[in-house]
């Protein structure tokens, strides 16, 4: 599989937290060069303020350089990119260094070194930068190693949770089209159509999200299908016309309960029974109810069952934190599950 | 060849109904929608051939076929299923006919050529590769050349008589050929054991009543037949009471 992002290695020297770490660095750099026993005699505040701004200024002009430089930086290697921000960064300091002296000369300032010492101020200028940049570089990049690891390792746990349609479903609804296919062919047609965008859905990456309306769709395509497969065993009472079609959700998180509600409950009763499906709105919330009969057998919850469950809870808790929740009530010889999720929008 | 469509999905009845219709030789004999209903549907129209879906709600097929063994003719059986991985296994270890839906004419055709009747005890190999806590959800006994068949849920209590066990459910009582040590191994849990040749619904026990002369006899609801308990089984009995 083709990785849609390439693997970063250079770090974002124009994001915030990383021009901080550069400053905080820089900071450390002026305060050790304004302590250093060989420093001249002079008051040691002053002196810092100088090297304050001074290095805080060579600082973020590397810092500036390295982001502007980020894309042909990437195109390279890691390592030959690595080497090349590296010697850019003494480049830049060591031309920094000479502008700096110079203009300091010019305006018989005394802050650097004095005259006939430029090169001794350049050298030492791109000799600090070339120990600081190269251990700094290695820091950020080992830092931006261990982000990456770390998102990777999360997209894959939501990649796990992707919900998964029954392979049973898939079977069993070819069976229907092949049946349907000499008597009803419009009917075959549009099971198709149905089992084409759920499979869509179920198939398609979990980066994109979908909306509430979209769930709601995909769910009656579903109840569309399993309707034609059970017959007259399958009844659906269905009340969503209150949901706000518009809420972001997850892709697939509402039809594997109803999913749920027909494997057991439906499906083991002779005679079949109703899924009642109901939403509304609350303060800020949305609420989703799937009521179920179940089989006198099956009253304890079985463990695929509980693995479903389980695996929605997960991806609620991913997405929406504590604002969302999945409650199960199962007794009287029915089975409910209702699902609540944060609705921000404001205007609703 | 007379053959029985046993399916709890009308759509894939009338697919197979379609297909077998173009096999030469084949007559649909009748259509059932739970094993239970095929077993009374085979009773009542003799079929030489049963085509048995696996998932089906009451009694499934693999319970359906393990009972169709005590019809006097017993029918060849062919198992249709959609997607049952490890049942597979269990046919393909079993050398058993299996067909996969959407069902292929082809393979329908040739499944009939080989069809052969299905003995209990490979039923039972194939059930408990599948599920080994698998337990039946109907007892069946054969009466007069019919099969009756009494839900589990329904019978109060079994009395192991000479060769036979009664048993007694709230319909009445019907005789089985079963040792009641196999039916107790079975139903752990369900049957629990209060004499030699007793066991009861623990669902159904009331309670436990002592006599006079010291006896204790153990109640069922709507049942006035003593059914006394034995002084090996009785502290068991007593704790499990009391834990109810």
């Amino acid at each position: 599989m083709v990785d849609a992002t390439p693997r970063r290695w250079l770090p974002q020297f124009c994001s915030l937290p990383t021009l901080f770490a550069v400053m905080v660095v820089a900071e450390l750099v002026a305060l050790i060069l304004v302590l250093a026993p060989d420093s001249p005699e002079r008051p040691w505040l002053p002196r810092l303020g100088v090297a304050t701004v001074y290095v805080q200024w060579l600082a973020l002009l590397n810092a500036v350089v390295l982001c502007s430089m980020r894309q042909p930086l990437e195109r390279m290697s890691a390592r030959a990119g690595f080497v090349s921000a590296w010697l850019l960064s003494v480049a830049v300091t060591a031309l920094a260094a000479a502008v700096v002296w110079q203009m300091d000369q010019a305006l018989g300032l005394g802050l650097s070194t004095p005259f006939g010492q430029g090169q001794r101020f350049v050298l030492g200028n791109a000799a600090i930068a070339a120990l600081i940049s190269a251990a700094l570089l290695r820091y950020l990049f080992v830092l931006e190693q261990w982000r990456e690891r770390v998102r990777a390792a999360s997209k894959a746990q939501v990649d796990a949770l992707q919900a998964r349609i029954r392979p049973h479903f898939l079977f069993n609804s070819m069976n229907t089209i092949a049946s349907l296919i000499r008597t009803r062919p419009a009917e075959a047609e549009r099971t198709v159509e149905d089992l084409a965008d759920l499979f869509r859905a179920a198939l398609g990456s979990g980066d994109t999200p979908g909306t509430l309306g979209e769930e709601l769709d995909l769910m009656d395509h579903y109840l569309r299908i399993e309707k034609l497969r059970l017959g007259d065993r399958l009844h659906i009472a269905l009340d969503v016309g209150e949901l706000p079609r518009d809420l972001p959700l997850p892709r697939l998180l509402l039809q594997p309960l109803v999913e749920n509600a027909i494997y057991h409950g439906i499906q083991p009763l002779a005679d079949g029974g109703t899924v009642h499906i109901a939403g509304r709105k609350l303060p800020g919330q949305v609420e989703i109810t799937i009521r179920n009969p179940l089989p006198a057998e099956a009253r304890i919850t079985t463990s695929s069952n509980g693995v479903a469950l389980a695996n929605i809870r997960a991806r609620i808790e991913y997405h929406f934190g504590t604002r969302g929740e999945l409650r199960v009530e199962p007794g009287g010889g029915e089975f409910a599950v209702t699902v609540r999720l944060p609705d921000a929008s404001p205007d609703r | 060849m007379r053959a029985l469509i046993v399916d709890d999905e009308p759509l894939a009845r009338e697919r197979l109904a379609a297909l077998l219709g173009e096999i030469e030789g084949i007559e649909v004999a009748g259509e059932a929608a739970t094993g239970f209903e095929a077993l009374e549907a085979a009773v009542r129209l003799r079929p030489q051939l049963v085509l048995l879906d696996i998932r089906m709600p009451v009694m499934d097929g693999l319970e359906a076929a393990r009972h169709l063994e005590a019809l006097e003719t017993p029918p060849a059986v062919i198992f249709c299923t959609a997607y049952e991985d490890h049942a597979l296994a269990a046919f393909e270890a079993n050398a058993v006919d299996y067909l996969v839906k959407p069902i292929r004419i082809e393979r329908l055709r040739a499944a009939i050529g080989k069809a052969q009747r299905l003995s209990g005890a490979t039923v039972r190999k194939i059930e408990s590769a599948v599920d080994p806590g698998r337990r039946r959800s109907h007892l069946c006994a054969r009466v007069r050349g019919s099969l009756v068949l009494v839900s589990v849920a329904d019978i109060d209590y079994l009395l192991a008589e000479d060769k036979y066990v009664v048993v007694h459910h709230a319909k009445g009582e019907v005789l089985i050929e079963e040792p009641l040590t196999a039916l107790e191994d079975e139903f752990t849990g369900r049957f629990v054991r209060i004499h030699r040749n007793c066991l009861v619904a623990l669902a159904k026990l009331a309670g436990l009543e002592r006599t006079p002369d010291g006896r204790v006899f153990a109640r069922i609801a709507g049942v006035t037949a003593p059914l006394e308990v034995s002084r090996r089984n009785l502290p068991a009995l007593r704790k499990l009471v009391r834990s109810l």
